[in-house]
């Protein structure tokens, strides 16, 4: 049978072309291909949402905004950009292949882009065939990846930092310092890479108690890195000691409120 | 500004646009509905608030326009325009017919005079459900859009079809029924009519008052125009001289070229700076091949035969600025010349007509209706009056103003309310400035396509096709639109944004400041200690902030993550391909 992609376009109110029925998702006439999903602002589009999609096994998230520089929220669609961004990155992290995000813009009444950015995508996704999460066979190890990556998405420090991208690199902080969008980016690389890492090992220790070597054998990390981690999470509140075996320290993961 | 001080003021804040329209259209709530290429509801979100968007989009002085803020920018988003654009897709393909409005009140209503004032009244309070009456002396209703504005500004199919739609509405209106004459104060009273609303305009010309004046080939504008309308013959001759500087003097030259006058020309006491009329109108015609002669006045008008020979004139120089703030005209003695003319239109303005009124509604010289300005009573308990028989000659949009004012108060007056207090017409405009310099510039959007889909003559396909094209025009236009006010109030139940609000959950806040910092509206701020506050006066609703608050304490009140995520599962649960 053909491979019918499960494609979630996250819209913005203002790129929807007149005409698509978004009330009643399952009849959707004009796009047939995708399932529409509505937002005021592309920027609303919460990063731990697109991640909860594609926990969910859909085979593709394209979020669709207004052209920049116009936004009907002045830089909305921007902060969309930050997001997909930083998403790209925390998903290269889980085995799901990146490319199944998607940003791109479109305005509302442009009746032949729309549908072609449709295509061009739908294509891509039918290319990498359907998501190791789709339902019943769904990947055991890239879900927790992906389980990780929410995590982190909803953790303060990712948000933070995406959030205050504009600001650090454009204005100064009160020292008189600037971050320079390079300087910025490698930063999120590694809030994201340890962000991620955290909170996989956060869900790991929730199942049960589990050694610095059990688990940087599942993460494919050297004990020491893990170790740190697992200081840094300590602190956080976010691990404790569970007991020792012999003289194994075993860690098990607290509820984070 | 402060606002808490003032009690009548209501919180509420409106875009410029809207706070500059005497009728209050919620233009920002259109242009959103445009922007998606809503054109339908576009239009009926104009009834809304007013009876005549065809009208308007065509001869409104658009202070709209005037005052939008995307001029800060490059120029004001072609509000009028896209109004006319908007009306006229939608009666060229069927006007939506309204269904008839029970009438659930018993009261009756009458109102004098079918003109832009007389005829808002009537749509206003019949939604309410009132039975409504027009009394209007001429042979059409419209007033002035019928028998003044000319057809070749104004069509006058199209006043007709918005004026159908206010009789679809079940407003009834009787023509050829003279107030003063046919119908007076006390048998409108005698015969169950519990309010009158009195808008019977400013027709009357005013005089020269020079010698001459009665020859004939001496045509009062207004009535030049009204003969005009009706179809009447009329002889213009070969030499017009229009004078005045108004709407009425371009509109009776323009006319007169129209009817075969081989030279027109609009003499004007003070420079071209000073002319009353709208700037576009006075450039068309221009175009069309009007000629101006400035700083001059009439003294005489000199006839042979008892036909106009010519005008005896005196130059002008500009004086002080006057009470208006333009500058007074003086003659300047010794500099009499005579202009040679078979026609002369004096354009010098309209005064009400107001000898068939009962004297205790005039003022005290008489020259118009004395009206409470905000409730627009008059002496006489029931008898409201609006419109240029009250302002003296003004525009459509004022005496939509004032009929939505009047309405309101009739509706007040008969259900035994205040009249006074908590009106609509004191809101105050938006405060919010945006970063004008975060703004692209895209001036080059600006056009007013000179395609008119009424008179090309195209195919089927073609005239589709085009329709596209000026569709999608018409959407980008609407882009530039800046979105001035909080919301746009075209909204609630119309599934465009769902008048959302930000809530903060003030046990979960850090102060981190990263909703304030992502929020477009500057509608996120700090309390004293340090915790996030929404200004829900300021707040769009967008949920930039709950998308990116790092505490998550920052949620909406009615698209939350939870719900959008439902969203999600719901669609692809739905399994289909
Ligand atoms: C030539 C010209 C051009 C204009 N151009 C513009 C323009 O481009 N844009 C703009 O905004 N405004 C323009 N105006 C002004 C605008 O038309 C008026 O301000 C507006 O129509 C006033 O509305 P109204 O309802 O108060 O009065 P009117 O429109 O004058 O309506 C009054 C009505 O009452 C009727 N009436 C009078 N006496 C009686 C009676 N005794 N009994 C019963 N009925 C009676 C009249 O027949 C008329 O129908 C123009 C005016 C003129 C004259
Ligand atoms: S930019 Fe839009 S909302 Fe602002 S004044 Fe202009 S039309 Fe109104
Ligand atoms: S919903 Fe949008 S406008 Fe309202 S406070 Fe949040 S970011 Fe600001």
């Amino acid at each position: 049978m053909m491979f019918r992609p499960r494609i979630i376009c996250f819209i913005c109110n203002w790129s929807l072309p007149a005409g698509v029925d978004v009330a009643s998702p399952t009849t959707i006439h004009a796009y047939p291909k995708i399932h529409v999903v509505q937002v005021m602002c592309v920027g609303r589009v919460d990063p731990a949402v697109v991640l909860g999609t594609f926990a969910k096994g859909a085979d593709g998230v394209l979020v669709i905004g207004c052209h920049p520089p116009d936004c009907h929220y002045i830089y909305g669609n921007l902060q969309a950009e930050r997001k997909v961004k930083m998403l790209k990155k925390l998903l290269s992290l889980t085995g799901l292949e990146q490319e199944r995000l998607r940003l791109d813009w479109a305005y509302a009444y442009e009746i032949e882009r729309f549908p072609k950015i449709i295509d061009d995508f739908r294509n891509l996704v039918i290319a990498l065939g359907p998501s190791p999460l789709a339902e019943e066979k769904a990947d055991s190890n890239i879900l927790l990846n992906i389980k990780a990556a929410k995590a982190a998405a909803e953790d303060f420090r990712l948000r933070v930092l995406v959030g205050r991208e504009r600001e650090l690199t454009e204005k100064e902080n009160m020292f008189g310092e600037k971050i320079s969008q390079k300087e910025f980016d490698v930063l999120l690389h590694e809030v994201v890479e340890a962000e991620f890492i955290r909170h996989k090992i956060h869900l790991l220790t929730k199942e049960k108690p589990m050694s610095v070597k059990e688990i940087a054998a599942i993460v494919n990390m050297k004990p020491a890195l893990v170790l740190r981690h697992i200081v840094n999470m300590r602190r956080k509140g976010m691990i404790a000691l569970d007991h020792v075996d012999r003289t194994t320290l075993l860690y098990k993961a607290l509820e984070v409120q | 500004m402060a606002t808490d001080s003032c009690a009548i003021k209501s919180k509420r804040r409106f875009p410029p646009c809207r706070g500059a329209c005497p009728a209050g259209v919620n233009v920002q709530g259109y242009i959103a509905l445009l922007q998606q290429g809503r054109f339908n509801e576009a239009v009926e979100l104009i009834r809304k608030s007013m009876p005549f968007p065809a009208i308007c989009g065509r001869v409104c002085f658009s202070p709209c326009q005037d005052a939008c803020s995307r001029k800060n920018v490059d120029q004001p988003v072609g509000i009028r325009y896209l109004k006319k654009l908007a009306a006229d897709i939608e009666r060229e393909q069927g006007r939506i017919k309204p269904d008839p409005i029970p009438k659930t009140r018993k009261e009756k209503v009458a109102i004098v005079g079918a003109g832009p004032a007389g005829l808002s009244v009537a749509y206003e309070l019949a939604k309410l459900g009132y039975p409504v009456t027009v009394f209007e002396s001429m042979p059409r209703p419209g007033g002035m859009m019928q028998y003044g504005i000319p057809e070749f500004r104004l069509q006058k199919y199209v006043v007709a079809n918005e004026i159908a739609y206010i009789q679809d509405l079940g407003v009834e209106i009787k023509t050829g029924v003279k107030f003063g004459k046919d119908i007076q104060l006390d048998t409108l009273q005698s015969s169950g009519y519990k309010a009158v609303f009195i808008a019977n305009g400013a027709s009357l010309n005013r005089k020269l008052n020079v010698p001459g004046e009665d020859l004939e080939g001496v045509l009062p504008a207004v009535a030049f125009l009204r003969h005009v309308s009706l179809k009447e013959r009329v002889d213009v001759g070969e030499k017009v001289a229009v004078i005045g500087g108004g709407n009425s003097a371009v509109d009776a030259a323009r006319t007169s070229l129209r009817l075969g006058a081989k030279e027109v020309t609009i003499l004007y006491r003070r420079s071209r700076k000073e002319m009353p009329a709208l700037p576009h109108e006075i450039e068309a015609a221009e175009r069309e091949g009007i000629k101006f002669y400035f700083l001059v006045s009439p003294k005489q008008i000199i006839g042979e035969g008892g036909r106009i020979k010519a005008i005896e004139c005196l130059r002008m120089k500009l004086g002080e600025p006057d009470e208006s703030g333009r500058r007074r005209p003086m003659p300047i003695p010794g500099t009499e010349h005579t202009y040679e003319a078979d026609t002369v239109i004096p354009a010098i303005g309209q005064i009400p007509e107001t000898s068939g009124l009962p004297s205790v509604l005039l003022d005290e010289r008489a020259r118009a209706i004395l009206v409470d300005p905000s409730t627009l009573e008059t002496r006489i308990p029931g008898v409201f009056a609006g419109g240029d028989i009250v302002t003296g000659p003004a525009s459509i949009v004022e005496a939509i103003g004032a009929g939505k004012r009047a309405a309101t108060s009739i509706d007040r007056y008969l259900n035994g309310k205040d009249l006074r207090s908590e009106r609509e017409e004191e809101i105050e405009e938006t405060t919010w400035v945006k970063d004008w310099e975060m703004i692209a510039k895209k001036p080059e959007r600006y056009t007013t396509p000179s395609i008119d889909i009424g008179r090309q003559r195209v195919s089927f396909e073609e005239a589709d096709e085009l329709l596209v094209k000026i569709k999608e025009r018409a959407m980008s236009e609407a882009q530039r639109c800046l979105e001035c006010g909080p919301c746009s109030e075209c909204l609630e139940g119309e599934g465009l944004c769902e008048g959302d609000k930000a809530v903060v959950d003030e046990t979960l806040c850090t102060g981190c400041n990263v909703c304030a910092v992502v929020c477009p509206s500057g509608a996120m701020k700090k309390n004293e200690v340090g915790i996030a506050q929404v200004d829900e006066e300021l707040c769009k609703g967008c949920g930039i902030c709950s998308a990116s608050c790092p505490e998550r304490a920052v949620t909406m009140r009615r698209i939350t993550n939870d719900q959008i995520m439902t969203r999600v599962l719901s669609v692809l649960g739905g399994g289909i391909g």
